[in-house]
């Protein structure tokens, strides 16, 4: 790995006290390039999680909620399974793509931006803010015929207004300081939830289960051109992310470090931010709050092939994917032809499996 | 527990008319929309000194004091309407709530709404413990006039497969037991979300498909709408998509349960099967809030 050439570190007074910090910056940068890093490495790695994206993908468009023929499927284009397999299985497969590959490659950046292993859409205020504003608008438009088309538009005004807000919040003497970003967004994400609590005790209980859906997640019923738009929205926020991956890499071993080794330290975190909040606006605006994914994906793929960002991230946003497509499907199937909510499933799923990992690797390589 | 039902809330068959709620001295708390609405009905309105927040029929109701929601009556707001009677809907949420008043003394009266047979007891009793019961047996008797003039009028209809929705996020269905289904079946509708466990169930776009409804009410889309909108459009394949049976109805007061249930019934008839009614016969207003502004199918059969 690149980072290798480590700058001479003036500042330590003693030169044990030196020798003993620069043998650990060489851990951390070991642990970084996960061992044995290489670009054949890195690219059989990504392959076979391609191939795990299009597996799933697979599975989730031949199983579902009703038993379809995929012979029949694939011959009739005018009878029901075609239907239910182009109009109603693949968008969701599809959407579940998406909304996986942004939710898992977010949670990675912003873990990186903030040095925390708690970071993700949720937490930093993001999702909530975009809920609040999926459910006023649901509520306050139902009974119009503007209802399906401006949900997810006022829910991605309010999680990238949400966003702002948080970003000008933390920002001390002009930096953005990860900790206060941290805890501004934790914040604003309790905020988000009491409000979110409020309007639902003011309102007909009627709309109970349409605040419960955008609380725990679903892809139900999206159209091509939902998927499309937030396809779009996702791999515009990664290829931005894609050019920060190496500085992800330096701000783990700290500010100062990072700003030694050349990385512009508050414009990397700035451009992270607003990145990462467009993506996650774009998918809570379509889904609601789906939880865990942006956490579990990036922690278990950073425990199986290290932290090097420039592999971590494309890894995440595939893992992410496939990872979704199939607890949707769980979703979708498991008390068929009834449907569960998929947030209750990625939560379900991915916690016990994360603790068996974190239990396997040990936690040195956590962050 | 099960210390909360017990003797202190009157049990619902033995509270015929005691004397003390039926003079003008009454005053009675409703803790839910359709328990007002049935007060109403049966002439027990005046009597009425508190409502649920979103009570809103009939328009009488706007200007009384709001004692919570159906969900989270509030106590104090009850107690200091002075009620000689309260009568709400058993429900999970309001337990504690009913069983503080309970406890303060106050008579309460617990109702069931969740089928057609248990919306016309609840108007009975609720009659009969405000002393109206003869208006009551009325209402009751024009709900049970409606759903056999339908019984009648729809002898030869053949059924369609309807899909009654109450939401888009998540699609959730009107189901098994409610008695929204028993309307549909009166309507000869056969609810395609029979089959999903609970009242209320979520459906997936793939079982809707696969059941292929040729009615699809869609109470998201209001009043305004009888053509497809965006969403159905994408799903030509479904009969009522193809053949423009998607229409929208009103959430309220059709999800309600109360002494409308008849007009619901019309409207769902109306909706599923226009062509059993020969034109000009059952007017637009047959779905209007009035009960005495509805020409039904009385016309026909008589």
């Amino acid at each position: 790995m690149s980072a290798a050439k480590f700058p001479p570190h003036g500042s330590a007074p003693g030169v044990e006290h030196e020798a003993q910090a620069r043998a650990e910056a060489c851990r951390n940068l070991e642990a970084l390039a996960g061992a044995f890093l290489t670009p054949g490495r890195a690219a059989a790695r990504l392959a076979m999680l391609g191939a795990a994206v299009v597996a799933a993908g697979a599975v989730g468009c031949v199983f579902g909620g009703v038993h379809i023929s995929l012979l029949r499927a694939l011959t009739d284009p005018a009878g029901t399974d075609h239907a239910i397999l182009f109009d109603a299985r693949l968008p969701r497969v599809l959407m579940a793509m998406a909304v996986g590959a942004i939710l898992a490659s977010v949670g990675a950046a912003l873990q990186a931006l903030v040095r925390n292993p708690l970071a993700e859409g949720g937490i930093l205020g993001i999702s909530g803010g975009g809920a609040l504003g999926a459910i006023v608008a649901m509520i306050g438009l139902s009974q119009t015929r503007f209802a399906d088309e401006a949900v997810p538009l006022v829910a991605f005004a309010m999680a990238l207004g949400s966003t702002l807000a948080v970003y000008r919040l933390a920002l001390v003497e002009g930096q953005l300081e990860p900790f206060t970003l941290l805890l501004v967004g934790v914040i604003f994400n309790a905020f988000w939830g009491a409000a979110i609590m409020i309007v639902n005790s003011v309102v007909n209980f009627y709309y109970a289960h349409s605040i419960l859906f955008w609380l725990m997640g679903s892809l139900e019923a999206p159209g091509y051109r939902e998927v499309a738009t937030v396809s779009a929205l996702g791999l515009a926020g990664f290829a931005v992310l894609m050019t920060r991956a190496r500085d992800m890499n330096l701000l783990s071993l700290g500010d100062e470090s990072a700003a030694e080794l050349g990385v512009e330290v508050h414009a990397a975190r700035r451009t992270i931010f607003l990145a990462t909040s467009v993506m996650i606006g774009a998918a809570v605006s379509v889904s609601g709050i789906i939880s865990f994914v942006g956490l579990i994906v990036p922690h278990v793929l950073r425990l199986a092939f290290g932290a090097d960002h420039r592999l971590l991230l494309p890894a995440s946003l595939l893992g992410g994917a496939s990872f979704m497509v199939i607890a949707d499907l769980v979703a979708r199937a498991a008390i068929a032809p009834a449907e569960l909510p998929v947030g209750a499933i990625t939560a379900l799923c991915g916690g016990p499996f994360f603790i068996y990992m974190l239990r396997r690797e040990g936690q040195r390589r956590l962050v | 527990m099960a210390a909360l039902g017990g003797a202190a809330i009157s049990p619902v068959a033995g509270a015929h008319g005691t004397g003390n709620a039926t003079s003008s001295h009454a005053r009675i708390v409703s803790l839910a929309p359709s328990v007002t609405e049935t007060l109403f009905a049966v002439g027990a309105g005046r009597d009425v000194v508190g409502v649920s927040e979103f009570d809103n029929y009939p328009p009488a109701v706007r200007k009384l004091p709001r004692v919570g929601t159906f969900l989270t009556p509030n106590v104090e707001a009850i107690a200091a309407l002075r009620p000689t009677l309260i009568i709400g809907l058993a429900n999970s949420a309001n337990q504690r709530e009913i069983h503080a008043l309970v406890e303060m003394g106050y008579p309460t009266l617990m109702v069931k709404e969740d089928s057609i047979a248990e919306i016309e007891r609840s108007i009975t009793i609720i009659g009969n413990r405000t002393g109206h019961p003869r208006q009551a047996n009325k209402v009751v008797a024009g709900i049970q006039n409606r759903i056999s003039k339908v019984r009648k009028l729809m002898s030869c209809v053949i059924d369609r497969r309807v899909l009654m929705l109450v939401g888009h996020d998540p699609l959730v269905a009107v189901g098994r037991g409610t008695f929204l289904d028993q309307l549909l079946a009166l309507a000869h509708g056969a609810n395609i979300a029979d089959g999903l466990p609970g009242s209320w169930p979520r459906i997936s776009m793939e079982y809707i498909i696969a059941k292929k409804p040729q009615v699809i009410l869609d109470g998201q889309m209001g009043t305004g709408s009888s053509t497809p909108g965006d969403f159905w459009s994408r799903f030509p394949i479904i009969p009522a998509v193809r053949e423009h049976r998607v229409h929208g109805y009103p959430t309220d007061p059709t999800l309600t349960p109360g002494p409308r249930i008849g007009e619901t019934l019309m409207m769902l008839v109306r909706l599923i099967h226009p062509e059993a009614f020969g034109s000009g016969v059952v007017t637009a207003e047959e779905t209007g809030p009035e009960p005495a502004r509805i020409a039904t199918a009385s016309d026909l059969a008589r």
